[in-house]
């Protein structure tokens, strides 16, 4: 098992895994990918998907080879969760399984071949998000963790931490109302769509401060200004990418 | 109480199942599918309410299995959590509702063919195992155990070589017949190991239709028609009366809506303006 070192940043101190293939899953691959893996993390309304397209551009701007992938976007699998969510049909544990499902085409597919080849690879939600919500939804953690054990240690996972009155703030005022399953109306909490939300999303982010320790995840604090974020996640994604030498550029 | 493999879903009680879980394992080709439509009938025929289960038969990721597996382009990793989805579907929306209403639920294949699929394809043992841990203890795993060499004529006189039964995504590059032998060899013995953890109960698929019943029958004898399935028989109780009568009038009152639905299609258009809803027409 190889241990992954400190490095202080500025303010920082950085916890750097070694980026590594899951010790149980021989067939992914057991060497140090070459490639590099940054996810960002956070709830809704956190503005993750903002700052990582920020970083996508400039990375690309600094001519490496980057993809992006999404959550719940494979090809195969979004049919059956788009069915599932348009009929509510999915209990905790359906729900929890098909974005399992999806998670390992995608890794299966594109996020580990493209590690291998060398690829700095985005990812827009991780396991974590899985771990965040399922939990929320009362599935078990450790089965939770036990089912993503296929999973690949991402380079960084930066996580997005804001107060849960500044994001649902963000998201009132960008749109009307909130979908079925992202509010967690499955469960029973409230009628309101927006008090359900507001609940789940607050138990979602209990689950996030409890897994910052649990898997070094790289907070970067929410609330800052747009730019001062961005500035952070560049100057840290930087030192891993400049230790890489074996990373592909864009043709 | 019914018990799992370790762990509880959420929201799912498992006080008052009272019905009976009885699984048929076997590799393709074994018969499986042959003696679950006999013992189906068999037990209807005793009075037992059957309901008959099946791989990739759930209403959420049935579909979507069929036709990621026509692409031939599904991981293993995929594919073993597609198969899981599609069991925890039927699980939590057709077996335990079954097992609760007492049926005898009859399963064609369970966990276990899933854990030997995925082993063979190199999936961590532990890993699928601790993804199953929340299904249900079956009362009993009726194991259709048949060689290679019986399973090929079957094979060829039926369907033919498939793609995944011969294991086409695990070796490569060889020719179907090769495959077929390497992978259900591989299948057979992961079988047999999990034969003694799980406790089958082995029965010799390679013997005749009715041989295989027959067998089938003095094993499944034993769990329907058990003591406290006696009793539970000699006094019917209410609230199972209660509820059938209230299901009963459920259908009937979707019926009768479909029916007046259909006839306010049909009804011609009238000429002469509006009913006023009184069956009078105004002038």
């Amino acid at each position: 098992m190889n241990i992954g070192t400190n490095v202080r940043i500025g303010p920082f101190e950085v916890f750097e895994p070694a980026p590594q293939a899951a010790e149980r899953f021989p067939q992914n691959g057991s060497q140090v990918f070459p490639g590099k893996l940054f996810v960002v993390e956070g709830i809704d309304g956190s503005g993750k998907s903002t700052q990582l397209s920020l970083l996508h551009k400039w990375l690309e701007s600094k001519g490496y080879g980057v993809v992006f992938s999404t959550w719940n976007s494979s090809p195969l699998v979004k049919d059956t969760t788009k069915l599932g969510k348009k009929k509510k049909m999915l209990t905790p544990a359906t729900f929890s399984l098909i974005h399992a499902t999806d998670f390992a085409d995608r890794i299966e597919r594109s996020i580990l071949p493209l590690l291998k080849a060398g690829a700095v690879v985005l990812c827009d939600r991780y396991i974590y998000t899985a771990f965040a919500r399922d939990v929320a939804r009362g599935m078990d953690r450790q089965w939770l963790r036990e089912l993503y054990g296929f999973a690949m240690t991402p380079t960084v996972a930066f996580y997005f931490r804001v107060p849960l009155e500044t994001a649902i703030g963000r998201l009132v005022t960008a749109r009307d109302g909130f979908k079925f399953y992202e509010a967690g109306l499955d469960l029973g909490l409230s009628d309101d769509s927006t008090e359900s939300f507001r609940l789940f999303q607050g138990r979602i982010l209990q689950e996030y401060e409890r897994m910052i320790p649990e898997f070094g995840l790289t907070v970067i604090d929410a609330t800052l200004p747009v730019e001062v974020q961005q500035a952070q996640v560049r100057q840290i994604a930087k030192i891993h990418l400049d230790r890489a030498n074996e990373l592909r550029v864009r043709p | 109480m019914r018990q799992t493999y370790g762990k509880i879903l959420p929201g799912m009680k498992l006080t008052d199942l009272s019905g009976k879980l009885i699984v048929v394992e076997g590799t393709d080709g074994a018969g499986r599918t042959t003696q679950i439509n006999l013992l189906k009938g068999w037990l209807e025929e005793r009075g037992h309410a059957v309901l008959e289960s099946g791989m990739t038969r759930s209403p959420l990721a049935g579909e979507g299995i069929r036709r990621a597996k026509e692409g031939n382009n599904l991981g293993r990793v995929t594919q073993s959590l597609f198969y899981a989805t599609d069991f925890v579907d039927r699980l939590e929306n057709e077996i335990v509702p079954a097992l609760r209403a007492g049926f005898v639920v009859l399963t064609d294949r369970y966990v276990y063919s899933l854990m030997a699929r995925a082993i063979v394809r190199g999936m961590d043992p532990a890993w699928i195992r601790s993804i199953y841990s929340m299904a249900l203890v079956p009362d009993a795993v009726i194991y259709l155990r048949i060689g290679v060499d019986e399973l090929i004529p079957r094979v060829i006189f039926s369907r033919g070589f498939d793609y995944w039964e011969s294991g086409m995504d695990v070796f490569p590059g060889q020719d179907m017949y090769e495959n077929f032998r390497s992978y259900q060899t591989a299948l057979l013995a992961e079988f047999e190991r999990l034969s003694v953890e799980f406790h089958f109960e082995t029965v010799d698929g390679s013997a005749e239709v009715k041989t295989v019943f027959t067998e089938l029958q003095k094993k499944i004898l034993r769990i329907v028609e058990s003591d406290s399935r006696r009793e539970h028989f000699l006094k019917p109780s209410e609230e199972l009366a209660e509820s059938l009568r209230m299901k009963l009038e459920e259908s009937w009152v979707a019926r009768l809506r479909e029916m007046r639905s259909r006839d306010l299609q049909i009804l011609p258009r009238t000429e002469h303006g509006s009913s006023n809803g009184n069956g009078h027409r105004t002038a």
